[in-house]
């Protein structure tokens, strides 16, 4: 921490700006805005998982009252493009999506129609009156299905539903295998999950005709990357369209893509000439918004006798659900490119199939790669348990340490300025490892089955746009940003992404702050308009601090230079080398000692803006700055968690007694937000290891489509989570930011996951298949005793 | 269906408002009296997020028509501004017990109630109170340590 306590203003814990509007309830999210004569959408959508579409009566629907419109694939197929995605990457399958279907439904829930009406209740009402008639189609609904000869087809332009199938080896996997003293096989598979922001999906279009104008309200995480997408599925100008994002209440990755839903809403708006609003319900939130994670996993690793690795090969199926709004190779093969993490090999292969099923379509949530550290920490477990070692032994002896890096992972990946040798370590002494068998021994005595779980965790956080050429994904992993010193001393500034909770309003003034030399109070963040913000990528990934965080502070330390060349004009020097400014004051080294000089930055913003032209000769009047920043190929933080849970083998009840956390996540901007966002990413990956599932039936109905059958954490599950920052800084990135907030889901699935298998080594049975449920976790103690 | 003029009690005052008698609370707030700090989460009495308090005492506004609480006292996070921010409120921004702050009114109204009837609350106490309102940000830690420090301060 050397280094980061030279800053003035990063680090510290400032009170976060956004509070106060949201604790008094003044705060304003999209169903908040007020829209006059806004109409309200409602849709109609399929009861059955497959079904051919016969015929739609909307009669009924149009003549029940407060109706305005009633639409159909047929109208939205006129009015608007189909989404096509079809980046050129080997073994994926090029789709075509459209805006809602005319042939056939593929998931419960699949879109049919649009209803407009005077209100909510009256467009829910004639909803119900649009009569559809289907023919059943056989369901799709798991992978292996999907993927035998002769399934049904989920997408009929497409030869079968292996939507992506890509292998790589590297180094030379087959001949470790050969060599090895023995091999040790494990599954990891994840139960279909989804995001659950508290604040369901919504949007309010307004088509203003005379202008040729539309303004799209959405809660998004990516405002510019959205009114790209929707200005051309529209077939209007990028300029025709100002994407505006109030307060958002929870995206965790469900709020990037542009959903059909809301692209019918704006097209809608534009046809009818009026506001149209639209917020889901729960229900279509957890049926038909979007899933993730649906993965089965096996590896296969070559070991030595005493536990080191030498070779690795990784096996992932994931079913993707019926439609593709990203690439269908994107998640998974992040997790085949990071898996290898923290530990020395070379010798890698890889094999990824996903598959189309007739399920609600999947995308990236919260730790999009979240499966990784499981299945990478639950192998080296099953390793120590199939050799009769101690896993952290285990660990230590593969594990990357300072003298190794930078280390380039088989799949080409760079680790440097990583320290999970460091994490293990302290993690394992903040909760008594040592101590730990005979505790385990003694509660096994009195009837009581302890487990311990570690979980290193390398958490690929910001992709700068080389990461994505690597793995064939189209985009850009750059962010920009805007300072303006306005003519008062005033410092507005601005980047492409948006808050969904993160307190950027109150991170980012800091890094302007740091980066000016100002007082973070006069600093003030404008987010969320394309109108006002430049075109930045948005937020998603653990990108936040490091790309947004650092484009902005790389535009202040630019606005700075400009503030110190004016005050060295006009204090008659040649250079600035002697001159800071601090507080928004311009200090004078003079004899070694800081002094505080006359000038101020709102002095020279009223001579940028009132006086150019007594600036130094050739400088621009005005004080704005844009800077635009493209983060290394991947920047990564590391962790290690470790949890101790009880298991009660009669109830299947799981419990966890203490999680603890080594974090190094480079330079922190706000340790209490950092904080705020590993407690969180714990919570949701516990929700992973031990709550949350999707259950479909064989027809492909949802089974969980409420909260009360859809179970996320509540503060009764959710233990004290106990966090020993280790912070050291990236030296690539500006300030030394590394990012995170997606790790803490890695590390619980795997830390969570290694210690309920740790307790059930004493049945002699492995929990595979995560939630590990109650049913799940007391049937395998009986199966282990049973067979004992 | 035909609207009935009801008369609705809210934050000490009166309001004449119009409407369905199946027009929900949650919404009557929302769209009638434009108390937008009244979130809804998922309309199902599972979420917490649209919590206010009925004659002081917490009820899911989802839950109930509108025509249900004539005649008694609606308490919104609206209510509670007239003093500045409760101790409770306080305590949230200083804990950072809110990220996005959709789930926060329904939490705050929860517990400026369940504080009145448990001010020495254990946090296993806490935490199986704050069972009832969900929130996907915080991991629910800070929440319960601003809940603990508000109750502290209403005790000194």
């Amino acid at each position: 921490m050397t280094e980061a306590s030279s800053f003035q203003v990063l680090g510290r814990p400032l009170p976060r700006r956004e509070d106060y509007r949201l604790l008094t309830g003044s705060g304003c999210y999209l169903d908040d805005l007020e829209i006059p004569g806004a109409l309200h959408a409602c849709f109609v959508r399929s009861p059955h998982a497959h079904a051919r579409i016969r015929a739609i009566v909307t009669e009924a629907a149009r003549e029940a009252p407060g109706v305005v419109a009633v639409v159909t694939g047929r109208d939205l197929a006129e009015w608007t493009m189909p989404l096509r995605m079809a980046p050129p990457i080997e073994g994926l399958q090029p789709t075509e999506t459209a805006t809602l279907p005319q042939d056939k439904v593929r998931f419960q829930g699949d879109l049919v129609a649009c209803v407009v009406a005077r209100d909510r209740y009256f467009a829910e009402d004639a909803a119900e009156l649009v009569e559809v008639d289907y023919e059943e189609l056989p369901a799709v609904t798991s992978i292996d299905a999907a993927l035998a000869a002769g399934a049904a087809l989920v997408d009929e332009a497409l030869p079968s539903n292996l939507v992506a199938h890509q292998h790589a080896v590297h180094g030379d996997p087959q001949a470790r295998f050969e060599r090895a003293h023995r091999v040790v096989e494990a599954r990891f598979a994840q139960a279909r999950q989804t995001h659950v922001p508290i604040e369901t999906r919504g949007c309010a279009a307004v088509w203003d005709e005379g202008r040729q104008h539309l303004t799209f309200h959405v809660g998004t995480q990516v405002p510019h990357p959205l009114r790209t997408q929707l200005a051309a599925r529209l077939k209007l100008k990028e300029s025709q369209v100002s994407v505006i994002s109030p307060d958002v209440g929870g995206g965790f990755g469900q709020k990037i893509a542009l959903y059909r839903e809301e692209l019918t809403v704006a097209a809608l708006a534009r046809q009818l000439k009026r506001p149209i609003r639209w917020r889901e319900d729960r229900m279509e939130n957890l049926i038909a918004a979007s899933h993730a994670r649906e993965d089965v996993v096996r590896t296969r690793t070559a070991v030595t006798a005493e536990g080191t690795l030498l070779g690795l090969e990784l096996e992932i199926r994931e079913d993707f659900g019926a439609y593709c709004f990203f690439p269908a190779n994107y998640l998974a093969r992040v997790v085949a490119m990071i898996l290898t993490g923290p530990y020395r090999i070379q010798d890698y292969a890889y094999d990824i199939k996903v598959a189309l099923t007739n399920k609600c379509g999947a995308g990236p949530m919260r730790a999009p790669m979240a499966i990784t550290s499981w299945v990478m920490e639950g192998t080296m477990d099953a390793i120590a348990r199939a050799l009769g070692l101690d896993p952290a032994e285990v660990r230590r002896r593969n594990m990357l340490k300072s003298a190794d890096l930078p280390y380039e992972m088989p799949t080409g990946e760079r680790l440097e300025d990583v320290t999970p040798a460091e994490t293990l370590e302290a993690a394992l002494q903040a909760i008594g490892y040592d101590g730990f068998r005979s505790r385990q021994t003694e509660a096994r005595q009195s009837g009581r089955h302890l487990g311990i779980g570690i979980c290193t965790v390398v958490e690929s956080t910001t992709y700068g746009s080389a990461f994505y050429k690597a793995a064939g994904i189209p985009g850009s992993g750059h962010e920009s940003a805007w300072v303006r010193i306005e003519p008062s001393g005033a410092v507005n500034a601005s980047a492409g992404t948006m808050s969904t909770g993160q307190g950027y309003e109150t991170a980012f003034a800091q890094a302007v702050a740091e980066g000016l030399g100002v007082d973070p109070a006069e600093v003030t963040i404008q987010l969320g308009s394309t109108d006002i913000s430049p075109y930045g990528m948005g937020n998603r990934g653990s990108r936040g601090a490091t790309a947004a965080g650092g484009v902005l502070y790389l535009a202040a330390c630019a606005a700075r230079d400009k503030a110190l060349a004016i005050a060295a004009h006009r204090l008659g020097l040649n250079s600035t080398e002697s001159l800071r400014l601090r507080a928004g004051v311009v200090e004078r080294e003079i004899g070694g000692e800081w002094e505080a000089s006359d000038l101020t930055l709102a002095g020279l913003a009223r001579v940028a803006y009132l006086d150019p032209l007594s600036l130094p000769e050739g400088m621009e009047p005005g004080f704005e700055v844009h800077r635009a920043y493209d983060p290394p190929p991947m920047t990564y933080s590391n962790a290690t968690h470790v949890c101790e849970v009880e298991l009660d083998p009669e109830t299947g009840l799981v419990q966890i007694l203490r999680y603890v956390v080594a974090e190094d996540c480079g330079t922190v901007l706000h340790p209490q937000l950092v904080e705020g966002q590993q407690h969180g990413a714990v919570a949701m990956g516990i929700g992973g290891a031990l709550y949350e599932g999707l259950v479909f039936d064989a027809q492909g109905q949802i089974l969980t489509a409420t909260l009360g059958d859809y179970l996320v954490p509540t503060a009764c599950e959710v233990p004290v989570i106990e966090i020993v920052p280790m912070h050291t800084p990236n030296r690539r990135t500006p300030a030394g930011i590394k990012g995170m907030a997606e790790g803490g889901v890695m590390g619980a699935l795997g830390a969570v996951g290694n210690a309920v298998n740790d307790a059930l080594a004493a049945f002699a049975v492995t929990a595979e298949r995560q939630p590990f449920t109650p049913d799940l976790i007391r049937g395998l103690a009986r199966q282990g005793r049973q067979d004992g | 269906m035909a609207k009935v003029a009801i008369t609705l009690q809210v934050n000490g005052e009166s309001h004449e408002v119009l409407l369905e008698p199946r027009k929900l609370l949650s919404d009557a707030l929302r769209e009638e009296l434009r108390l937008t700090g009244t979130h809804v989460g998922c309309e199902h009495g599972v979420c917490g997020a649209c919590t206010v308090l009925l004659d002081g005492r917490p009820v899911r506004s989802c839950l109930l028509f509108a025509v249900q609480v004539e005649g008694q006292e609606v308490t919104t996070i609206e209510g509670l501004r007239r003093n500045g921010l409760t101790p409770l409120q306080r305590a949230l921004h200083e804990e950072h017990g809110l990220q996005c702050g959709f789930c926060t009114p329904g939490i705050v109204l929860t517990f400026e109630a369940w504080l009145r009837d448990h001010p020495e609350p254990s946090e296993a106490e806490i935490r199986n109170a704050l069972s009832g309102n969900l929130c996907r940000c915080t991991g629910y830690q800070n929440i319960v340590r601003a809940i603990a420090k508000a109750a502290a301060e209403g005790r000194t």
